[in-house]
């Protein structure tokens, strides 16, 4: 099955995006496979609004295990399953949280197989303050391993903030020769444009 | 440097992230290292999957044969030396609920991994998906589910179906439809007929031409009593229940007599889970009125819960 990996700063709405976007392919409940160091892989299955209770937050470094939803596509007369996996946040520096740093290095593990990676920026956090502080060193990185993917896209996040306009002029001055998409995963403004890039490189 | 070393290094607060993914975008692109799961892993991956099925060892035994033997021609191909063809179409036979579904699936994936099949999806039909009410439809509707499989699985459920009704019988066209399909696409198609072992047999007999088409022939042996257990402790652990003492040795006790029984309906592993399904209903309903239930409570399934006669 295609993996899609959703990679980001902590906070930049990573779980909100997978699950909004879950629900903009139709889907009605999410499997999500917890890979927990404690008791090795488990499946729990929720219902949209529900995991979107349990597993939004606006306090950083909120998803701390992998977790990951089966979706499908309608793909000419049929459908495609693939497999959307929503990643811990990656932050600069070193996290003195073991688990934290345990979380980021699982993350790590599965942006090396993942078909598309979708990374996604805080366009508003990023149009209000120093971008030497918003857009980190991670950010780069990831940018420039995506280089290496064909399947890489930028989405720069919360558009519908006011900020977020000088952000998308500043993300797009950073990353030259990427593909940025602009999308709010709150009022899932974009998704059209995330769902045919995905079709694309599935 | 080794990536589960990059790993470790981020775990142990070593270095960060940044360093961790230039490190290994550095590695990949000189080609160190793919940025793909290997076609190994994949392979054994759905071949661990295979044989965490409990039972169905000849089968399992069987798939590993193809697998090898798949492999080998495609090395020989490779070598320039001469290969057989490798005409994967197969028959199931087995009574329902032994797993011929399941398995089908998982070659599917096998062989999409191998290169042998594009998609390595399963479609699955029975009579009414191929044979049309008119004259001349059959092929038509018969020809459109095969494009719909090719480059994966078409597994017809009970295909002897399609010999009954007599010479009159539009069955007849969609088999020489497929047929005809199957020899043309003998590289991207997979055919599995499937259905119970004896009106197979005659179904075989009576088409000798079929015959010599399905070389691979699978037997789906009945589960033990043993099995059939184990299927549903299983089938509670993925659900996160568990059986205590008198509950294990009721519902070990129930699936030796419906085997003893033998009635004709006895659905193999589909029983199984359908006694396990009301047994989880019965357990709710005795723990619903009840206060201050601990994890182990809602866990636990007990000797009341399990009960034989699978109903509504």
């Amino acid at each position: 099955m295609k993996q899609i990996l959703v990679l980001g700063q902590t906070n930049a709405g990573k779980t909100l995006f997978t699950i909004n976007f879950a629900i903009y392919l139709g889907a009605s409940d999410i499997s999500l496979t917890f890979q927990d160091s404690h008791r090795g892989s488990y499946t729990r299955t929720l219902e949209l609004e529900a995991a979107k209770q349990l597993l939004v937050s606006d306090t950083p470094h909120y998803t701390r295990v992998v977790q990951s939803a089966v979706l499908e596509l309608p793909w000419g007369k049929g459908i495609k399953k693939f497999e959307i996996v929503d990643t811990a946040g990656l932050m600069d520096g070193i996290h003195q949280d073991p688990q934290i740093r345990r979380a980021m290095s699982q993350t790590l593990a599965v942006v090396r197989q993942a078909d598309i990676i979708l990374h996604i920026l805080d366009a508003a956090k990023i149009g209000k303050n120093n971008i030497l502080k918003t857009i980190g060193e991670v950010d780069f990185q990831v940018a420039q391993f995506g280089q290496l993917k064909p399947g890489y896209v930028i989405l720069a996040n919360k558009i519908d903030l006011p900020e977020a306009m000088e952000g998308i002029e500043k993300i797009k001055a950073e990353f030259p020769g990427h593909q940025i998409l602009e999308i709010s995963a709150l009022h899932t403004l974009g998704f059209k444009k995330v769902k045919e890039f995905v079709k694309r490189h599935l | 440097m080794n990536q589960e070393r990059v790993f470790s290094l981020v775990e142990n607060g070593d270095i960060t992230v940044s360093e961790a993914l230039s490190i290994i975008r550095k590695s990949a692109s000189e080609g160190k290292i793919s940025l793909e799961m290997s076609k190994e892993n994949k392979i054994a991956e759905i071949q661990q999957e295979l044989n965490r099925l409990i039972g169905l060892e000849s089968v399992k035994q069987l798939i590993h044969e193809i697998y090898a033997f798949v492999e080998i021609q495609q090395k020989r191909v490779q070598m320039q030396l001469a290969s057989e063809p490798v005409v994967l179409h197969m028959i199931f036979s087995g009574n329902p609920g032994v797993g011929k579904t399941t398995v089908a699936r998982l070659i599917g994936k096998l062989f999409m991994e191998m290169g042998v099949l594009s998609k390595g999806h399963l479609v699955e039909v029975e009579r009414a998906d191929l044979v049309a009410e008119y004259i001349g439809q059959t092929a038509q509707k018969t020809r459109e589910q095969l494009r719909k499989a090719t480059g994966g699985i078409l597994f017809i459920d009970e295909a002897y179906s399609l010999a009954r009704g007599g010479e009159k019988d539009f069955g007849k066209e969609a088999i020489d439809t497929m047929v005809k399909t199957m020899e043309d696409q003998r590289n991207n198609l997979i055919i599995i007929l499937a259905g119970y072992s004896e009106p197979m047999k005659e179904f075989l007999e009576t088409n000798p031409g079929l015959s010599s088409r399905f070389p691979i022939q699978i037997e789906f042996p009945d589960y033990s009593s043993f099995e059939l257990f184990k299927i549903a402790e299983l089938m509670l652990q993925e659900r996160d229940y568990q059986l205590n003492k008198g509950a294990r040795r009721k519902l070990y006790r129930i699936i030796e007599e419906l085997k003893a029984a033998e009635t004709t309906n006895f659905g193999n592993a589909r029983t199984v889970r359908n006694i396990i399904e009301k047994a989880i209903r019965r357990q709710a309903v005795r723990l619903v009125n009840m206060k201050n239930l601990s994890r182990t409570d809602l866990m636990e399934i007990t000797e009341e819960d399990i009960q034989g006669e699978v109903g509504p």
